[in-house]
Parts: structure tokens; sequence; C-alpha cells
């Protein structure tokens, strides 16, 4: 899976968490989960655990201290599955 | 530097499950989750807990500008279990002091880095529509806002 397939997951895993209609339409690297999609600290615990059931991955507690952004999820996503596959 | 932490219970209740597998896990200490497990009224304890990690991290990240999601490592205690409950936050061995007033619609914290501060901070709730759209300009120590309320503290 390159970047921009687990982008498009990922894209799908957020929508239902964010009410941020335009935000959530020009979704790039850059974008942050609080200050871009306001969505709901509390929501990012699923967000983590989505994640972790759609891609088959376990997420630990240093990665997830990392999930803040678009850009820092995709890459433990890439790593993650990097590991898994080797 | 003050820190302050408002959760809607009802919008909670609806907004997030945290009844789901491996859900506390990602959150709260083992120790935590044995008070949820262990508490009459664990829907209270789980928003409580997590108002007081808010609160606490809300003055860490604005005092060492680190940002991060870990809530896990944000470690509460908590003193007293009334109408006041007061309690402890240990951040990476920095302690904060939070006091929490808990209401059937929802649970306020407030913090500070000394304990003596909590008695000083002044405290404004508004529920919706009866949000001052000027609150800004009042300068609040720290704003927190969910559902039906706004939470400023001074």
């Amino acid at each position: 899976m390159n970047k921009e397939e687990i982008i498009e997951v990922l894209k799908t895993i957020i929508e239902p968490y964010s009410e941020e209609v335009t935000a959530l339409a020009h979704i790039d690297e850059n974008t942050d989960f609080i200050n871009d999609l306001k969505i709901n600290s509390a929501n990012l615990v699923d967000i983590v655990l989505d994640v972790e059931e759609k891609f088959n991955i376990e997420i630990d507690n240093d990665s997830m201290a990392k999930m803040l952004t678009v850009k820092a999820t995709t890459e433990i996503i890439a790593q993650k599955l990097e590991a898994h596959a080797g | 530097m003050l820190g302050n932490d408002i959760v809607d219970l009802n919008l909670a209740k609806i907004q997030s499950n945290w009844r789901r597998k491996n859900y506390l896990d990602k959150i709260f200490t083992v120790e935590e989750q044995l008070l949820i497990t262990s508490a009459k009224k664990p829907d209270e304890m789980v928003w409580l807990l997590w108002s007081m990690k808010e609160s606490a991290y809300k003055i860490h990240n604005r005092k060492t500008g680190l940002r991060d999601f870990a809530p896990k490592s944000l470690k509460c205690s908590i003193h007293s279990n009334n109408k006041q409950t007061y309690g402890e936050v240990n951040i990476q061995d920095v302690i904060y002091f939070t006091k929490s007033n808990l209401q059937t619609a929802f649970i306020h914290t407030i913090a500070a880095p000394v304990y003596g501060k909590l008695e000083e901070i002044k405290v404004a709730i508004y529920e919706l529509p009866d949000h001052p759209d000027d609150y800004k300009s009042t300068k609040p120590g720290c704003v927190s806002h969910h559902g039906q309320y706004l939470a400023l503290v001074y």
C-alpha cells in the first residue's frame, strides 16, 4: 500500500468523527485532526482503534502519541505495514 | 498558568463508546481502569479522569510547547469523591493539582501547578444558547468547549 492509498483509507476512518465539511473535503498530509478537523480528543482514540482494525496493525503508545496529523499517522501506518510484511 | 476541561455528559454518551474493546487500555493506566471498573457510576469515573487529564495537559502543553496524544502517560489519582473532587495528575513527574465539579449534566475540572492556586481560580460556565460572543475579550486563562457548554477560568 502506498502513501496515497493509505490516506484514502484514512479519510474514510476520519470522516465520521468530524463535522468540518470543508476541511474534510480538503484533507491532505498537513491536515491536523484537532486544529483543522476539530475532532474531539476522546474520539482520537477511536481513530487509533479503527486504524488498528482496518490495517490489521498494532499501534503502541509511543506511536499513538504522534498521531495528531494525517502526515504522522500515514507514516506510522506505513512503518507498521512494512514491519508486518517483513 | 491554568487549565480547565468540561465534558457534556449527554454528548459524551453518544460521541464516545468507552466500552469499546481496547478503548480504556489506550487511555487509562491499570490503576485508573480499576477505579472505573469498581466505580458505582463508571461513566462518571471515565469522564472525571478524562477531564483531569485534559485540564492538566492544557497547562503542561503550554509550558513545554510539546504536543502529543499520550493520555496514558498522564497519571491520575483522586483524593476525595463527593461534589468537590480533588486530584493530582502526574505528567513525567510534574504534578498538577485538580478540582472537579461533578454534575448530572456535566463534569468540569480545573487544574493548577500549585495546590493553593485552586481555590483562587474563578470559574464561569455557560450553557447554550447563552454563550457570550465576546468572551475572548475577558482574557480567560483557559477555555474549554464541549456540547452545550463553554467553561472559562480566570
